[in-house]
């Protein structure tokens, strides 16, 4: 089964891998100021923030890796987590492709 | 946006999980077989970007943070059904590998994020699309993250966690995101304007079979 590679995706990949790098920068940048979401903002005042619960373990908790530092971790869970959508998005659109129901 | 356990009562998690389920699956059915094997690593990309995108967190003077959540922008160029799989994939894995939302609401932050965001983004892109691509497309980013924080505000605001205040997240979370959500309209206006002028065989009239 031969794959059709668009032309794209060389440029494509490489700017995931930007995107990646940028990823420690930024949670170090919003590490020192300090922030919150709305969503965060609405559970603290309504008193809901104890409610929070965490039903199972994360891999990778918080976008970071047990025993790594953080930029180190973010980096890591960056690469993982691109990589791992990319696989799953990709195979979902070539499970809904065109040519699948007329290869079987 | 990603609402953790314990924030929305389990028959609110259970509603809104069951029409997430529904409507991906009425998506999955208009897009299948639809798709070249050319453009089937687009969905993949755009998927992954949205996840890497949206580990940037700008950190905003007063305390906010805002990152790109990316529904309009998916839709826009994938179709709304396509897209709303392509986000629903991302939210997924935050939820299952990254713990980035609940599991027992992850339907809900399915519904908020693939759903709501990229069937409003999306119907806003083409109600204004013959005012203009760009203008069309920051709109739809703007307010589709609103629409979906604001559905998200309904389903906290009616969930004993947060003592059924619903003007007080609707408020909150409404307001917010109205004003973040500028953010979120200029990247996807300025991405999806780069893409059209590098790879306009990538936009959508370029690709009927992924469009709505």
């Amino acid at each position: 089964m031969a794959l059709n590679r668009p032309d794209w995706l060389p440029r494509a990949l490489a700017a995931l891998l930007v995107l990646t790098l940028l990823a420690p920068v930024f949670g170090w940048a919003a590490g020192q100021v300090g922030y919150a979401e709305p969503l965060e903002n609405a559970a603290e005042t309504t008193g809901a923030t104890e409610h929070a619960t965490a039903i199972g373990t994360a891999l990778f908790p918080d976008y970071g890796v047990p025993g790594l530092g953080g930029a180190t971790g973010t980096f890591v869970s960056a690469v993982v987590g691109t990589a791992l959508t990319l696989l799953l998005g990709a195979g979902i659109g070539h499970l809904l492709g065109a040519d699948t129901d007329q290869r079987q | 946006m990603h609402i953790p356990d314990g924030y929305i009562d389990l028959p609110l998690a259970l509603l809104f999980g069951a029409l997430a389920v529904v409507v991906l699956s009425v998506a999955a059915k208009r897009v299948n077989g639809e798709i070249s094997d050319a453009r089937a690593p687009l969905l993949g990309v755009v998927a992954a970007s949205i996840f890497a995108a949206q580990m940037l967190d700008w950190p905003i003077p007063g305390g906010t943070s805002a990152h790109f959540v990316g529904g309009a922008f998916a839709a826009i160029l994938l179709g709304p059904h396509l897209g709303a799989l392509c986000v629903a994939t991302v939210v997924t894995i935050q939820a299952l590998v990254f713990g980035d939302g609940g599991l027992v609401v992850l339907g809900a932050n399915v519904f908020n994020m693939a759903v709501v965001e990229v069937y409003v983004g999306y119907g806003i892109y083409r109600l204004l699309v013959p005012y203009g691509e760009f203008r069309a497309a920051f709109v739809a980013g703007w307010l589709g993250i609103t629409a979906g924080a604001l559905t998200a505000a309904l389903q906290l605001g009616l969930s004993s966690a947060f003592q059924y205040q619903l003007l007080t997240t609707l408020s909150i979370m409404g307001v917010g995101h109205l004003v973040l959500g500028l953010i979120e309209g200029a990247i996807t206006a300025s991405v999806y304007r780069y893409l059209a002028r590098a790879r306009p065989d990538l936009r959508p009239n370029a690709a009927p079979e992924v469009s709505a």
